[in-house]
């Protein structure tokens, strides 16, 4: 289960403290989308679960929809922002000149690249010829094709995850956290999201950017960004978007100027 | 204004050291493969690779076969060469317990090439996670000097993608000499395809 | 090859609970179900009230649009209103919300959701001797969606856990990690890990049997047939332990799954109960036939180059049954090849001979019977069988190598 066990492994990362982290790469070139561009989001995939206090993810419709609306609408804002016109795609099916399996294709292509960025650039196990060169995977001339035929500067895919701890679980970190005080430690992990997004230039087919967000925290009662509420899906989108840099290249000229 | 007020939030809460994300951390999996000749496998059988290669390192104790080395330019999940060179009579192309329900056949020094190509048919199937296989073309053709084959072939696999081959072979003084190719049908495949045919024809037995 | 991306292996499909053959795993008998017990909690058009339910549906249809849209998908039209019509007949009263999708998935397994759709494995095509004991497998699966049995294992595990949180804290131990996710691209080859959320009780699956046996019965098929299924997957298990010199695992107190070899004599029992006498009954074996004529050989071909010869053999002798054809010895002679043992290559030799001696031999076996002449050393024999091989795919991949060996 590769998905689940890349998720896995960078939450169980995080859930022994509470942090935020995110780490983001680019192409050396990648300079952020600015005025009027055209973007393609995929669907994109939210999940709200209610962690129960056993530790079971139970999905939960009306919070998922809720923060799917809202991620969505951030989305659209964090972009307009910035000038651009974007589609958020839904079902497979919604793009003329472009057939369900195509756009299935495409994701099924992604799932190995961006999985591979997330194995080669975040996971320890880093290929050689690529050090230094910022983000170097392309989902190729089927990117290019759709890009061409549907008039799409840059397509997006994104996937969150947020898993906020019911009232039960908060209780048994409360107890967990206050045994430490008599030695006796046992921390159960908490409210935490995970969501990686990427963004492909559909002119050359190349992954430009990509970045993964982790938030977790071992303390009762935290919760970051709360997705349910708008504000916190801003924040999300915000931290995962929003702070887009430019690539190596570009920066080293700004700073010469 | 808002996102300086979470920011502030954010630094004023009791946060515990974050582990690193990212690059920092590396486990040393893959190595550098230069553009000069380069002994793969164990050794006998040599390559001069066109542009820089990842190897693969190999855990000779739990997994890998001495013969047997792989190769990548994006990672195996988008492309690879694996690398057989002399796998004596007898001998397996993966390791696999006895007990195991699927097994990937033996390698047999009097096989000939249909019966090599079904052999790597199966271990796409038994080990590959492939669901469906397809050969596209079988033909003779020289390796290491040597009237040997070459084979190209598609197979989906179990993370719905389709995968797109190529493998050159000799049976050479009774052992295998292998070079197999296998990347994402779409982009990945023609990406480096030149990069093996030129290692494919400069291959070499080191005496 | 990626050999180390376990997670492309498809062996991850069988350790899911929820599906139909992770029930092979032993465990100490269960009392029997009476089907009479057994009427259905899901009446037409059914829909969820519970959250918890509603949420979990809601994922559900998720799974159903990417298992639509999998191109793991077997998508012959005739072949998928085949199945579609057996579950339309044996579903239950819910049978015409119901939808079912046929996965190229050489395993034997059938997998049934909580929103009322089924995968069946092309595994399962190989296996089934008759539509009855098809019908039977289907009318298994209705029976855990009809007396809810996903929702009511959710919400078991979940109170399970949440004991297990609160006990092991108590004892020191670090509670449960993040928990499970589902949703996502969910792809279909990964779908025995995700169902491990649905592990069924014995007592559920003993109520699948009962239901299954009842549903079949009142359709007219003869519901003893659902007790073979069980013996000849049970024959086909031993056959591939056998081989391999491991011995099939007897039941354990702890294991929560009934052994086959119970559930088969309790499906005895309760054939005997549901089976109205005097009434005509029909296995529709000469249908079934038909309908999985024009796979069938894709289906051998998937289970014989898996090289599990027990499973193999055992499988080809009972098709075998029904009498030995040209394809069957074809793919008898595949499995001693690629067995490969001492002497397995004259094995295989004589059962190319024997299949080509067959109409409907299918050229490979004609390849195959020509190399094992050469071999032989009987090169002139072994050319002309080569050259009939190409003779009757003279566009075959491997016709450019093989005509530079017939010269």
């Amino acid at each position: 289960m590769r998905k689940l066990g890349l998720a896995f492994a960078l939450v169980a990362g995080v859930a022994v403290s509470g942090c935020v982290q995110s780490r983001q790469y680019a192409d050396v070139q990648f300079t952020p989308p600015q005025g009027d561009y055209r973007l393609l989001i995929m669907r994109p995939d939210v999940v709200v679960n209610s962690l129960t206090t056993g530790g079971m993810s139970e999905p939960r419709a009306d919070w998922t929809e809720q923060a799917r609306g809202n991620i969505i609408k951030s989305l659209g804002n964090e972009q307009s922002g910035r000038g651009g016109k974007v589609l958020v795609l839904a079902r497979r099916n919604e793009l003329p000149n472009v057939s369900a399996e195509e756009i299935a294709d495409l994701e099924r292509l992604h799932y190995a690249v961006g999985n591979s960025i997330a194995l080669h650039k975040y996971s320890g196990a880093s290929l050689p010829t690529k050090h230094g060169k910022g983000l170097e995977y392309t989902l190729g001339e089927d990117a290019v094709s759709l890009g061409r035929r549907t008039g799409y500067d840059y397509a997006l895919f994104l996937y969150a995850q947020d898993n906020i701890a019911s009232s039960g679980r908060t209780a048994l970190q409360v107890l967990g956290v206050a045994g430490c005080i008599i030695g006796f430690c046992a921390p159960s992990g908490g409210s935490n999201q995970f969501a990686y997004a990427s963004l492909v230039d559909l002119r050359t087919g190349e992954v430009v950017w990509f970045n993964v967000l982790q938030t977790g925290s071992q303390l009762p009662g935290v919760k970051f960004g709360d997705i349910r509420t708008q504000p916190g899906a801003d924040q999300m989108v915000e931290r995962l978007l929003g702070r887009m840099k430019a690539g190596k290249e570009v920066r080293k000229a700004a700073e010469k100027r | 204004m808002r996102t300086a007020k979470l920011l502030l939030v954010a630094a004023t809460l009791p946060l515990a050291a974050c582990g690193t994300v990212g690059e920092g951390s590396d486990f040393g999996v893959y190595q550098l493969i230069r553009t000069k000749p380069t002994n793969v496998g164990n050794g006998s059988l040599t390559v001069v690779p066109p542009r820089p290669w990842n190897k693969q390192r190999r855990f000779l104790f739990f997994d890998s076969v001495r013969w047997v080395e792989d190769w990548t330019l994006n990672g195996p999940y988008l492309d690879g060469i694996t690398f057989v060179s002399g796998l004596p009579s007898g001998q397996y192309l993966i390791r696999q317990r006895k007990s195991d329900e699927r097994q990937v056949p033996k390698f047999r020094s009097d096989m000939t090439a249909p019966e090599v190509t079904a052999m790597l048919e199966t271990a796409f199937r038994v080990r590959g996670g492939a669901i469906e296989f397809k050969t596209l073309n079988l033909q003779p053709r020289q390796f290491l000097g040597q009237p040997g084959f070459q084979f190209d072939f598609e197979h989906l696999d179990g993370d719905e993608l389709w995968r797109k081959g190529r493998a050159v072979g000799a049976v050479v003084d009774g052992r295998l000499y292998l070079m197999l190719y296998d990347a994402a049908r779409s982009h990945y495949y023609a990406n480096a395809l030149p990069d093996f045919e030129v290692m494919a024809n400069n291959a070499r037995i080191r005496a | 090859m990626c050999t180390r991306c376990s997670r492309l292996n498809r062996r991850s499909l069988l350790v899911g609970g929820g599906a139909l053959a992770a029930s092979m795993t032993t465990g100490i008998a269960q009392a029997r179900v009476r089907p009479a017990d057994m009427v259905p909690l899901i009446g037409p058009g059914f829909r969820p009230t519970d959250t918890d339910e509603k949420g979990l549906w809601q994922q559900m249809d998720r799974v159903e649009e990417e298992v639509s849209g999998s191109n793991l998908l077997i998508k012959d039209p005739e072949l998928v209103a085949y199945l579609q019509n057996i579950i339309g007949t044996v579903g239950g009263p819910a049978a015409r919300d119901m939808r079912i999708y046929l996965a190229h998935i050489p395993d034997f397994n059938a997998v049934m959701f909580p929103t009322g759709f089924a995968v069946v494995f092309s595994g399962l095509l190989l296996r089934m001797r008759n539509e009855a004991q098809l019908a039977g497998v289907i009318a298994h699966e209705s029976g855990h969606f009809l007396r809810r049995h996903m929702i009511r294992s959710w919400r078991d595990t979940k109170r399970k856990s949440d004991l297990f949180a609160i006990g092991a804290m108590a004892a020191g131990v670090v509670g449960a990690g993040a928990g499970v996710y589902m949703g996502d691209y969910v792809q279909l080859a990964q779908l025995g890990t995700i169902l491990s959320l649905f592990a069924y009780s014995r007592a559920m699956e003993a109520e699948a049997d009962a239901m299954g046996a009842r549903l079949i019965a009142e359709s007219g098929y003869p519901p003893i047939e659902m007790a073979n299924v069980w013996e000849q997957l049970i024959g086909e298990e031993e056959a591939s332990a056998r081989y391999r010199r491991k011995r099939r695992r007897r039941g354990t107190l702890f294991d929560t799954h009934p052994s086959p070899t119970s559930r088969m004599q309790d499906l005895r029992i309760t054939a005997s109960e549901v089976t109205v006498p005097g009434r005509a009954y029909d296995n529709g074996r000469s249908r079934y036939l038909s309908k999985i004529a024009p796979v069938r050989q894709m289906l051998l071909d998937d289970q014989v180059k898996l090289n599990d010869p027990g499973a193999s053999q055992y499988l080809l002798n009972t098709l075998a049954l029904d009498g030995w054809n040209g394809l069957l010895r074809y793919y008898e002679g595949e499995v001693w090849r690629l067995r490969n043992r001492a002497g397995d290559d004259t094995r295989a030799a004589q059962s190319y001979a024997v299949a080509v001696a067959y109409p409907d031999a299918p050229p490979e076996a004609w390849r195959w019977h020509g190399l094992s002449l050469i071999k032989e050393g009987r090169a002139p024999e072994g050319k002309a069988a080569l050259g009939r091989y190409l003779q009757m795919e003279p566009g075959a991949p491997d016709a450019p190598f093989i005509r530079q060996m017939v010269g």
